[in-house]
């Protein structure tokens, strides 16, 4: 295997008493689209600017392309940032602003920059907006600069720092496949900061999740949503049901739902604790009168229906579980949707769950 | 006249009557008086431009004006120089708690009265002075300095220091305003910690600088208690011989004079200021 592009060994940060980074070793691959996802405050904004250089490790070592970067100023660096404010210079225009960083390359002539800004302008969707003056631009466009002025230097690694955030919900969706789109174009390596676990999901290659500064898990979208390494991170990635649970023997007693064989259940994860069962709301399946029977199911009561449109979530009681178990289905032409109170039939698998112990 | 306009000029009546008494009356009196001349003992009231015409040919009254111009310029430039700095690590390397704190200290000499301040300068500054003793005693110097008190320097460094705030403060302002974040994009861009300065951190503070400098000019070409109290016969002011006119040679027309081409002056230079340093203002 290559050497990583970005490696991270026993790197600490602490602010006085404030302890911001837990020992983060991490290994971030060439042409990678990797995200940092967290809650707010788990330290994923301190790690991307300790990459970035605005931060300095207490402890452990930063290497970028196989050199230390200890002591390396963010100017010298082969890294480039998206800030979340997007950092666009009010006193410049567009094509001043893109062409800021190429102003100390004294190997290119004053057309040969005209020509870089302009393509890259073009490359995020701005051709023609080069004179304008950069006060001027919607919050969509003012990203698209900054994306730029980035990628106009072509880095090594593209460090984004939550830059969806401020856009609403469509103009978000349709950045993120943009931002997909580019990072293949380009072929450079984007490292994401993000609290959007759906965000996250949909455009990274890998994904580590953070807590109180340090790593959870690191891994594919689809392992973190089918194989979370632990309670914690399940029940941050997407919903998760959550059933009280016993072993005994190589049988697991699941509240509301009876005893499963152990060696039938899909995944074992760390737990909180205690041991418990968990289950995706799509792993269910709610069945309607006359549908053959599965060979496993359980009677409930719709407690709460909540209707999407192309999806209705229930959240539906079992006897014998404490809570209502969250379900999702999808609203099919034909289908009627449940009123509250009506029984529901929920046909489910071990295969899909997993075990917290 | 409804209920509502009547209001709004009960309101308006005291300061519109406190402004008209107090400023467009002096000024329009001054600019009657300007087109005045003085003959002997009385004034001849015919409008003639004779004033005028002797204040712009005559050596005197321009080398005054020439002066004023010239101190009020290098007051401003040493003022706005030396505030820039103070301003910067207030703004900049200050922890924020305690930003509140610096500006008070900054105005504090500021609470004795500006006379007092200008008598403490010729203590300084004079031939027996804490600067001469100090420099004396530490036989640095054989002779007392003689340049330093009685001439243009001493005027430029007086009023430098008296308004110091009055440009600290705009400045320090402007640099608040400026989002940290784009220093950093400036360095994540490849700059360093001076380039950064003089294309984002400058250009970005330059309302607060051009503020400062109007702010600081403006009074100053006017200023007639500090040339009169340290300047010296070499470093009077325009302002100096409009009191003369009034008071001394008993001209009150050709002090209008001097008075409205002096405010001309200043309005002129201070709009084309404005005006050259837009580019940096805009936005």
């Amino acid at each position: 295997m290559t050497d990583p592009l970005i490696a991270l060994r026993g790197v600490h940060k602490h602010y006085g008493d404030y302890h911001a980074l837990r020992g983060i070793d991490l290994d971030i691959r060439t042409g990678e689209f990797f995200s940092l996802l967290g809650p707010s405050g788990c330290g994923k904004t301190t790690l991307l600017r300790t990459i970035a250089g605005f931060e300095e490790v207490s402890e452990g070592t930063v290497m970028l392309g196989g050199q230390d970067m200890r002591g390396v100023p963010p100017n010298r660096r082969p890294t480039n940032m998206v800030f979340q404010s997007y950092a666009i210079f009010p006193h410049l225009t567009v094509a001043q602003n893109v062409g800021f960083g190429l102003r100390r390359r004294s190997d290119l002539n004053a057309r040969a920059r005209d020509t870089l800004v302009a393509d890259a302008l073009d490359m995020v969707g701005l051709d023609g907006f080069g004179a304008r003056a950069a006060t001027a631009l919607s919050g969509g466009q003012r990203q698209r600069v900054a994306l730029a002025r980035a990628l106009v230097l072509k880095p090594k690694v593209l460090l984004l720092d939550e830059p969806l955030s401020a856009l609403d919900k469509k103009m978000r969706e349709q950045m993120q496949v943009e931002l997909m789109r580019l990072q293949r174009q380009v072929g450079i390596t984007f490292i994401l900061v993000t609290h959007d676990q759906e965000e996250a999901l949909v455009m990274s290659d890998r994904i580590a999740v953070m807590f109180e500064g340090g790593l959870a898990q690191v891994d594919e979208a689809e392992a973190l949503y089918r194989r979370p390494a632990s309670r914690r991170v399940a029940e941050f990635i997407g919903t998760m049901n959550v059933l009280p649970a016993t072993v005994a023997g190589d049988t697991v007693d699941v509240a509301g739902l009876g005893p499963v064989p152990l060696s039938e259940i899909g995944h074992a994860a760390e737990g909180g604790g205690t041991v418990a069962v968990g289950m995706r709301p799509e792993s269910w399946t709610l069945l309607a009168p006359g549908d053959p029977a599965p060979p496993r199911a359980t009677d409930g009561t719709v407690a709460e229906v909540v209707y999407y449109g192309d999806m209705t979530y229930y959240d539906v009681a079992l006897p014998g579980a404490e809570r209502p178990v969250r379900v999702s289905m999808r609203n099919l032409f034909g289908s009627d949707v449940l009123e509250i109170g009506a029984p529901a039939r929920l046909g489910w698998s071990p295969g899909a769950m997993v075990l917290f112990r | 006249m409804d209920q509502d306009d009547r209001r709004g000029w009960t309101l308006l009546a005291p300061p519109f009557l406190y402004a008209l008494a107090l400023l467009a009356a002096p000024l329009l009196t001054i600019l009657v008086f300007s087109f005045w001349t003085q003959d002997y003992l009385t004034i001849d009231r015919t409008l003639t431009l004779a004033n005028y015409e002797e204040a712009v040919t005559d050596p005197l009254y321009r080398q005054l004006m020439l002066r004023s111009v010239t101190v009020a310029g290098l007051v401003t430039l040493a003022t706005v120089v030396l505030a820039y700095p103070v301003a910067y690590f207030v703004s900049f390397h200050v922890d924020p708690g305690r930003k509140s704190l610096w500006l008070f200290l900054i105005t504090i000499p500021f609470w004795t009265s500006y006379l007092l301040r200008v008598f403490l300068w010729k203590v300084i500054l004079g031939y027996n002075g804490v600067l001469n003793s100090a420099l004396t005693g530490l036989g640095i110097i054989d002779e007392p300095l003689t340049f330093l008190l009685y001439n243009v320097n001493a005027v430029v460094i007086t009023l430098a220091h008296a308004f110091a705030p009055f440009a600290i403060l705009p400045i320090f302002v402007a640099l608040e305003k400026i989002d940290r974040s784009l220093l950093e994009a400036s360095r994540d861009l490849g700059e360093g910690r001076l380039r950064t300065f003089l294309r984002v951190t400058l250009p970005l503070s330059m309302p607060g600088v051009v503020a400062a400098v109007l702010i600081v000019f403006i009074p100053t070409i006017g200023d007639y208690v500090t040339p009169a109290l340290v300047g010296g016969p070499g470093g009077l002011l325009i302002a100096n011989m409009i009191q003369t006119q009034f008071l001394g040679l008993n001209n009150q027309p050709m002090g209008a004079t001097l008075a409205v081409i002096a405010m001309l002056v200043v309005t002129v230079i201070a709009l084309a200021f404005v005006l050259v340093t837009r580019r940096w203002t805009r936005a």
